[in-house]
């Protein structure tokens, strides 16, 4: 005569051949494991993806960067260049002006004018 | 066990025995090339990182220099050095004819006007046939030629961009700031401010390391890590763009118009020993200093990169009266009214005789009639007979002569002069030295002698550099006390001396309408040569009563007019007025 099991003895056999608390096929399990997988990589592309966008969207700004460098330092060269006195001279003369002589300067003297404090270049004029 | 059953067995050890003999042969090859090649010669382990992974050094941006009213002197620009690739071509057009080259080479041509075609296409042929994978065919081409080139998308020719550095005034105080050279792997200063302070705008490379793509891109992801440059720091110099423009000028004009060899001027400020302007001529153009390689300045002595206010001298002649007679002042030894006989010329017992210039005798002189006739008798007398060499040569060491002025730290001529000790030292040292022969010291030596009397008695540290900006973090270079020399007291009587030799003397040329001037000429003379080979100099301060500006002008071999009076005292002159005018200086004299 064959007894019974005992409860828990039976239940550890059910867990040994259902481990999740919902039954499910071999086949359904297959179907499943797929999809998980295939889900995985979907998402692993995608942030892939996602990630190769931003890396390409950085390497544009940095030669955006690197040109607006260039055409920074070009722009503080063409400043220098037009505010040296060498090239204003040039361009004054092809204007046709030619340089002052200092000599010619009239100094007007005031009388009882204050002197104007040696070295105090505030307020000279 | 039948046979059948055995014959299976042994097929399945056969089996085995075979997988496992190539597994063994896989485990050996893996253990050789993973541990036994990975760190040897051909060193893979290296190679695979390479492979996958980017080094890369960033460049620091040199600092630029400034003015002292803020204008750029020296700067950087990036341009495209041209590169092609002849293996990359013949891997490209494996079947490639001398046709298709040329049409490669003239569309290179049309952007590259300058490279020859034969030139080009010689570099491709060479560049093949020695497997060459890069081969550079321009360098620094115009931003214009950059855009048509990459318009063109050429195959196997690339840009790569490279810093240059650049001077947007030209020559423009050239020989203070020299150059940077620039080559391929080496680009430092050389000369002036670019050298003295080479370490400062060079900044610190920075590197940057990421795994790439197969374009060789950067990836966001993955193991990095950068170190960011630091840059240059910028320099503000002491000199004024305008003033140092103006004092070019002039000089060349005046070097031309006299038939001069070269020539010299300075100014300083009177107060801090501050250079204000500075100019040699002839000088170069520091963009294209290769041109003037062969080029030489300073009586065609030295390179025309070298600074001839620091880097030549010469025999001061008659301005080195001016520190005989503060020896004399500041001992209590002479006053301006000590007198002397003077007979045109003077003999010594010890030394041989001294005269004036054309033997001029001017009887009962005093010390001011020895500045204001320039005479030799007169400064020889007072530094033999009133000073002697113990009272005399103290002032020499004191005033700077035979020493470096500390302005660089690089090529600096301290000039030299023979003194008691010295093997061929003679009485006779002492007599010429005592009028400027005989002596030997840069210009800016003697400006500073003069800015020492303009500054009541005492010498400041020349200086060429305002302040230096590490990356915001700035740092003032203030005016720097050497040290007194004579005494207020003296400074004053001989100031007032000076102002008398200018006005009665021989720098009449040199007057400024409105203002005091304190000044001396100089003639100086090379043993050997022909009298009329001179070194015409003025050197003084305007205002006199209270000094803004020392001017030293220096004239080599001028052929026009031969004499300190004639041929450099126009151009102080000149100079001054612009001085005086530019900095907006009162007059202290009625008009």
């Amino acid at each position: 005569m064959q007894t019974a099991p005992k409860p828990i003895l039976a239940a550890r056999r059910r867990r040994q051949l259902h481990p999740f608390f919902f039954r499910i096929s071999p086949v359904g399990l297959s179907i499943c494991s797929v999809l998980l997988i295939s889900l995985m990589a979907v998402l692993y592309l995608s942030q892939l993806g996602q990630a190769v966008t931003a890396n390409q969207a950085i390497q544009t700004l940095h030669s955006r960067q690197d040109t607006l460098a260039r055409e920074d330092q070009d722009l503080v060269y063409q400043i220098a260049q037009e505010q040296s006195p060498t090239y204003i001279e040039e361009h004054a003369r092809a204007m046709g002006l030619i340089p002052a002589d200092p000599k010619s300067v009239i100094v007007l003297v005031i009388a009882h004018l204050k002197p104007i404090p040696a070295g105090d270049q505030h307020i000279q004029p | 066990m039948n046979a059948e059953m055995q014959r299976a067995r042994h097929r399945q050890m056969f089996i085995f025995l075979l997988v496992t003999a190539g597994m063994l042969i896989l485990l050996g090859r893996l253990y050789y090339w993973q541990i036994l090649q990975s760190h040897s010669g051909y060193n893979l382990a290296q190679l695979a990182q390479d492979e996958h992974l980017q080094n890369q050094i960033l460049d620091a941006p040199r600092g630029l220099i400034y003015d002292s009213t803020g204008h750029v002197l020296a700067t950087n620009v990036i341009r495209d050095d041209v590169y092609i690739e002849p293996v990359q071509y013949s891997i490209d057009h494996p079947n490639y004819t001398q046709n298709d080259l040329q049409t490669l080479v003239t569309q290179l041509h049309q952007a590259l006007p300058a490279v020859p075609v034969a030139m080009l296409q010689n570099a491709f042929s060479t560049g093949i046939a020695r497997g060459q994978w890069a081969v550079r065919v321009a360098i620094g081409i115009s931003d214009q030629q950059s855009q048509q080139l990459q318009n063109l998308q050429l195959p196997d020719v690339f840009l790569q961009p490279r810093t240059w550095r650049t001077y947007p005034g030209g020559t423009l105080a050239a020989q203070i700031l020299g150059f940077v050279t620039q080559n391929d792997t080496d680009n430092h200063g050389m000369y002036g401010i670019e050298k003295q302070y080479d370490t400062l705008l060079q900044g610190k490379p920075g590197s940057f390391t990421a795994e790439t793509d197969l374009q060789g891109n950067p990836l966001t992801f993955g193991p990095d890590s950068e170190q960011q440059p630091v840059s240059g720091a910028n320099l503000t110099l002491t000199i004024d763009s305008t003033m140092q423009n103006m004092l070019q000028n002039a000089l060349a004009n005046a070097v031309k118009q006299l038939q001069a060899e070269s020539g010299t001027v300075v100014v300083l400020d009177a107060r801090t020993g501050a250079v204000v302007a500075m100019a040699g001529y002839p000088t170069f153009d520091p963009n294209n200093y290769g041109n003037y390689a062969n080029q030489l300045g300073c009586l065609n002595s030295e390179g025309v990169y070298l600074n001839p206010a620091i880097d030549c001298d010469y025999e001061p002649g008659s301005t080195m009266k001016a520190v005989t007679m503060s020896a004399g002042l500041n001992q209590g030894l002479i006053t301006p009214n000590t007198t002397l006989n003077d007979q045109g010329c003077m003999s010594f017992n010890d030394a041989p005789t001294v005269c004036n210039w054309q033997d001029l005798a001017y009887g009962t002189e005093t010390m001011t009639g020895v500045l204001i006739h320039s005479a030799n008798v007169g400064a020889a007398y007072v530094a033999h007979n009133i000073l002697g060499a113990s009272r005399y040569y103290p002032y020499l060491q004191q005033f700077g002569f035979g020493q470096y002025t500390g302005i660089a730290d690089g090529p600096e001529d301290a000039g030299s002069y023979r003194q008691p000790g010295d093997a061929n030292w003679t009485i006779s040292d002492l007599t010429r030295q005592a009028f400027g022969q005989s002596i030997l010291a840069s210009p800016l030596q003697v400006a500073m002698v003069y800015q020492t009397i303009a500054n009541s008695g005492v010498l400041m540290q020349p200086y060429l550099l305002s302040s230096i900006d590490q990356n915001g973090h700035v740092t003032q270079i203030q005016p720097t006390v050497k040290r007194r020399v004579i005494s207020t007291h003296a400074a004053q009587l001989l100031t007032g001396m000076l102002e008398q030799a200018a006005v009665k003397g021989f720098a009449q040329l040199a007057q400024v309408p409105g203002y005091s001037i304190a000044a001396k000429t100089g003639t100086a003379t090379t043993q050997g040569i022909s009298d009329t080979q001179t070194e015409a100099s003025v050197v003084g301060f305007i205002p006199a009563s209270n000094p803004r500006f020392v001017i030293l002008v220096k004239l080599d071999r001028p052929q026009k007019a031969i004499y300190g009076s004639t041929a450099a005292a126009p151009l102080w002159g000149t100079i001054a007025q612009q001085l005086v005018w530019y900095y907006n200086v009162p007059p202290d004299l009625p008009l």
